[in-house]
């Protein structure tokens, strides 16, 4: 009996974190919250920051680190330029993304190629604040002191079928991105953390230029 | 028009069926003498992937594709390889038993298709080099290099070494007549090949690998 109540305990806690997150509780004033986040959306023109991307593997016990640069200019570019331990740079400017991989370039229409246009719509969505009105996911909110989590859980058939959920932290403070973290249907997951952020500072248009 | 037509459609239709067969018998193949080789000199060339990241290039009939590929050796002596893209997403997650079994983990909705994972695994083994079954290998000579001949289910695996077996020069998989695949393991750095490349013969699908530090 006595191990029946434990393991029951065990796994209603269970249940408990994984509903709500360890250390987080859910937003009670959800449309605060969203016109709090709209407004500093509102008022950040580009962000510029580096990032640490972790890709865990959970079964093999491995973790796949890379480093990185990103920029965001409104509206809707995105430069990511990974510099350790490979060289990868991707463009997402409104519906045109260019990639390079070691020497070989490509440039991709997200119209046209579904990947690309959900990273893009993802990316675009965590800067401009505009997550909460993504409709190809169900959202919750959570937070603590400092930061909010944005719990995005795919709807939309495409992203089903890629993403178990993806968390995006963001600091309560200016309402920027700590962290994006995307739980694949396998168990692994991938989180990507900004670091050296600075809103609004000056970032040339030819950063984000698709020739 | 009508009496040019038929004629040009024999031609068009087996001119490329002859000059396919022409050029895919390997004449190397053909003029192969038997030999006595120990191909336990292969067992220095099998890679001993304990954990190996690679940057990867896919090319695909005409499209492109790029990740990283993880290559990892689990204590119960399988071999896992994880594709996935530079952002994290994965594409595959594979694993290869010593005894030949293989089983998929995972895989994206658009690669789960029997062929192209059949395909996947079939080069895998190529490289992983996990069934030289001695007694089944069949060794042959050619132009001052030797062939170590694995039967598989379908067609054979061929090992391919310079006559003093210190150099892997090259790997293929193929059919009794020709050639399907065709890979190379370069710049061995304790037992890890630092570049691997797999080359499809019958039609566009290249895959390249280059080691990186994790």
């Amino acid at each position: 009996m006595r191990k029946t109540i434990l393991l029951l305990l065990v796994l209603v806690s269970g249940f408990i974190v994984k509903g709500q997150y360890a250390g987080y509780t859910a937003v009670a004033d959800l449309p605060k919250f969203k016109a709090s986040f709209a407004a500093a959306a509102q008022k950040t023109n580009s962000i510029k920051a580096d990032f640490i991307q972790d890709k865990n593997l959970s079964m093999l016990s491995e973790k796949i680190t890379s480093k990185g640069n990103f920029w965001f200019k409104k509206d809707s570019r995105v430069r990511m330029e990974y510099n350790q331990p490979f060289k990868y740079l991707m463009i997402l400017n409104k519906d045109k993304a260019y990639v390079k991989d070691g020497a070989k370039e490509s440039k991709v229409s997200t119209k046209s190629n579904k990947m690309f246009q959900q990273i893009n719509k993802i990316m675009i969505d965590c800067m401009q604040g505009t997550t909460l009105d993504n409709t190809d996911f169900k959202t919750r909110v959570f937070e603590n002191k400092t930061n909010a989590l944005v719990e995005l859980t795919p709807v939309a058939k495409g992203m089903k079928e890629m993403f178990k959920s993806i968390n995006v932290i963001v600091d309560k403070k200016d309402f920027s991105v700590v962290s994006i973290q995307m739980q694949e249907l396998s168990g692994d997951n991938t989180i990507m953390r900004f670091t050296n952020k600075e809103i609004n500072a000056a970032i040339p248009d030819t950063l984000f230029d698709i020739k | 028009m009508r009496p040019f037509r038929t004629p040009y459609l024999i031609l068009s239709s087996c001119l490329p069926i002859a000059i396919g067969i022409l050029l895919s018998c390997s004449p190397s193949y053909k003029q192969m003498q038997s030999a006595a080789a120990d191909a336990d000199v292969l067992q220095k060339f099998k890679p001993n992937f304990t954990v190996a990241l690679y940057n990867t290039t896919v090319d695909v009939m005409g499209n492109h594709l790029s990740g990283l590929l993880l290559i990892k050796k689990m204590p119960d002596s399988s071999t896992r390889m994880v594709f996935s893209n530079e952002m994290g997403f994965g594409f595959f997650d594979f694993e290869f038993k010593p005894d030949g079994e293989f089983k998929v983990y995972s895989i994206m909705k658009k690669l789960n298709k029997k062929s192209v994972i059949k395909t996947l695994q079939h080069d895998f083994e190529l490289i992983l080099m996990n069934n030289l079954d001695n007694s089944k290998a069949v060794v042959k000579t050619n132009e001052g290099l030797t062939y170590f001949i694995f039967p598989q289910t379908k067609g054979y695996n061929y090992y391919i070494t310079n006559q003093s077996g210190d150099e892997l020069v090259r790997m293929e998989r193929a059919s009794n007549k020709k050639i399907i695949v065709e890979s190379v393991m370069k710049k061995y750095q304790n037992g890890v090949p630092d570049s691997i490349g797999i080359s499809h013969k019958t039609f566009e699908f290249n895959i390249g690998l280059k080691r990186i530090e994790k």
